[in-house]
């Protein structure tokens, strides 16, 4: 088997609020994800799903642990690390005052694409994501649709060989929300390595090669769709997902219900 | 540091702001536009309203006039725009008048003192008037004209009667004798305003930038996009602090340039000639290179500073009050330099804005100390580098650029100094 294109080992990280004092938000993550799979990171709202994205883009530096990307190490190389990625989100927006064009030269130059190959990449990537007849307009002017076809085309225009998708269907309605999958799919049979964060399960069961279940920042399973039924015994991902939780965190009715059964 | 990463990040920040209504507006259209714009407005605003006060009729009253200055109500009723009235009534009736705008002016000859009896006519002529209405002032300086050419015309015709000659009577005077050229007063004036409007106009002109390149960037979702790039956050912090200062540079001397080309062009055809002296004899040319660079530092400075206020908002209504209390404080040395007395000393050349202002005061009037230049340039040098210090580590802290942390600058350091203490 191939290395990992992306691996993490005890990724943790705390936050430090007023209020609440330290928050381990992401308690000792080990990942993989390898060429042409997609890996899905499934859980609730704050589970740590973009935490951990963002630690592996750079955007956040790990408190303790470590994470690769393509051989490098996050804290030691992060340009190097983000030079070898694309990342996307639903936060991750465009400059509205450039054009289609502009926005793909830019993030090829920017991300270090060799010179004398931009603009043939930007055709390609005009021509592969349709954006031809719009590519000269701002962006400002476009349709949500149009601007979600340039923003993924922006995250691939370095060609980087790992990408990372954090919850990035939230926003929009369901064409063009199933149109993303395909393009992610697609992108996938290519060989990259893709990291996909969501909360919808159907949407996990649909895309990805393997599932990472996390919850309350941990890593509580890892597997196939398959690997996962068998080891639950539950079919649903839905089932799955809450039997783990519940493993993890049972309610209080839980609690009682064992301490009754307890002989 | 990769500098085609710079150029290219410039770029784009430059590209994006030009397309920005309110930075055109704020950074180039205003420097542009302000001066032309307020002379043409205000010396039309001036003629006008002058051209209104000329055609306008005033009404003096008199009262008890000697006959022998009866001439000057002669003089005054010739002028067609000037209605004589006689006045009968105390004084303090024609105050009334006066103040409820009836009448205008009293014009009023005191009653002769003891020594004044001596010559027929020799009395204090009082002009009554009120300072805040426009026709009575206008009244006053008509009267005070015509009382004025009577009065030296008197005098002359008494001073020949008695058989003074011209040259006896010339004999003392007081004359005047400015040793300053007018290419010295337009330098003087132009020393008074240039360091000011500089400031303004660098501190203007950079403003919206620095908020667009911090607060901007949140408010339209692109600041995660931008920390994903495969630049190192310095190379970002860099870009960013060169376009705002750049446009701050640029908004001073374009504003510069628009003062200049507006005393040439619009005031010297408005004023007959003043202007082109002004523009002429304003400022030598080996004025223009320290101006250049006054201005440049200027732009590094507050480009820095803002960056660093501006760092915290969440947007741009956040990072306008945040930058405000900045934008006043550097404003604050211009004050000192309405004083001509003040002398571009060392120690005041230590004192960054001060320095620069001073420095430009100094360039205009062709008079600045080697050692206070030196010592401004080491000063502004050491400040630009320490702002970009704090600005570089100030964009590279996690709950900076995730915008997670609270308040400004201020709690940000406090906040810092705290973890240090405590080893977190």
């Amino acid at each position: 088997m191939t290395d990992p294109f992306v691996e993490t080992r005890n990724l943790t990280k705390t936050f430090y609020e007023e209020s609440r004092g330290e928050v381990r938000a992401v308690d000792s993550v080990d990942l993989t994800c390898r060429s042409g799979e997609i890996l899905g990171l499934l859980g609730a709202n704050g589970a740590g799903k973009t935490t951990t994205l963002r630690m592996l883009s750079t955007v956040l530096r790990p408190t303790s642990g470590e994470a690769w990307v393509m051989g490098h190490e996050v804290r030691k190389d992060p340009e190097r690390v983000r030079e070898n990625l694309g990342f996307y989100s639903a936060s991750t927006a465009l400059y509205p005052k450039i054009t289609a064009r502009e926005t793909l030269r830019f993030f090829a130059q920017v991300n270090r694409f060799p010179r004398e190959r931009i603009e043939a990449r930007i055709e390609e990537l005009i021509d592969r994501f349709g954006i031809g007849d719009f590519a000269n307009s701002r962006v400002e002017k476009l349709s949500s649709g149009m601007k979600q076809k340039v923003s993924i085309a922006r995250t691939v225009a370095h060609d980087p060989p790992v990408l990372i998708f954090d919850e990035p269907t939230v926003a929009l309605d369901v064409l063009n929300a199933i149109e993303l999958r395909q393009i992610i799919g697609r992108l996938r049979d290519e060989g990259k390595a893709i990291l996909f964060s969501t909360h919808i399960m159907s949407e996990a069961e649909q895309l990805c090669d393997r599932i990472a279940i996390i919850h309350q920042g941990r890593i509580l399973a890892v597997g196939t769709l398959d690997e996962l039924r068998k080891s639950t015994g539950h079919h649903y991902l839905e089932e799955i997902f809450v039997h783990f939780a519940r493993v993890r965190d049972p309610s209080e009715a839980e609690v009682e219900s064992l301490r009754r059964d307890r002989p | 540091m990769d500098l085609r990463q710079i150029w290219t990040l410039y770029r784009h920040e430059i590209r994006s702001a030009l397309r920005e209504r309110s930075i055109l507006l704020t950074s180039i259209i205003l420097p542009v536009v302000m001066y032309p714009t307020l002379l043409w407005v205000g010396f039309t605003g001036f003629y006008f309203l002058e051209g209104q006060a000329e055609a306008m009729s005033t009404r003096i009253g008199v009262t008890s006039v000697p006959e022998v200055h009866e001439p000057l109500v002669d003089s005054l009723a010739a002028n067609p725009r000037i209605e004589i009235l006689e006045w009968t009534d105390d004084e303090r009736a024609a105050a009334a008048e006066i103040v409820r705008g009836r009448m205008e002016a009293l014009l009023e000859p005191m009653p002769p003192r003891d020594a004044g009896e001596a010559l027929d006519g020799n009395r204090t002529i009082r002009i009554l008037y009120t300072e805040v209405r426009e026709g009575s002032r206008s009244a006053r300086a008509r009267i005070e004209d015509v009382t004025n050419a009577h009065g030296a015309d008197w005098i002359t015709e008494i001073r020949r009667d008695l058989g003074v000659s011209d040259t006896v009577w010339a004999d003392y005077a007081v004359v005047m004798s400015d040793q300053a050229s007018a290419e010295d007063v337009t330098r003087f004036l132009l020393a008074m305003i240039v360091p000011l409007l500089t400031l303004i106009m660098v501190a203007l002109a950079a403003f919206y930038p620095a908020i667009d390149a911090t607060a901007g960037e949140r408010e339209r979702g692109t600041w995660e996009t931008l920390m994903t790039v495969a630049a190192p956050r310095s190379t970002v912090a860099t870009a960013k602090y060169l376009y705002v200062a750049t446009f701050g540079a640029v908004g001073g001397l374009l504003n510069l340039a628009a003062l200049a080309l507006s005393i040439r062009w619009i005031l010297s055809p408005m004023t007959n000639g003043v202007g082109e002296e002004l523009s002429q004899g304003g400022v030598p040319l080996s004025a223009i290179p320290v101006i250049l660079a006054g201005t440049a530092l200027l732009g590094l400075f507050v480009a820095a500073g803002m960056l660093v206020f501006a760092v915290f908002a969440r947007d741009f209504k956040e990072g306008q009050s945040m930058i405000t209390p900045f934008y006043i404080v550097i404003l604050m040395p211009a004050l000192f330099l309405q004083s001509p007395n003040l002398e571009f000393t060392t120690g005041l050349a230590a004192v960054p804005i001060v320095n620069v202002a001073l420095l430009l005061r100094g360039a205009i009037l062709g008079d600045i100390p080697f050692l206070s230049g030196l010592v401004t340039l080491i000063s502004m040098g050491m400040a630009v580098i320490a702002a970009v210090a704090l600005a570089q580590f100030v964009m590279r802290r996690e709950e900076v650029l995730l915008g997670s942390g609270q308040g400004g600058l201020w709690n940000f350091l406090t906040r810092t100094l705290r973890q240090g203490r405590n080893g977190s």
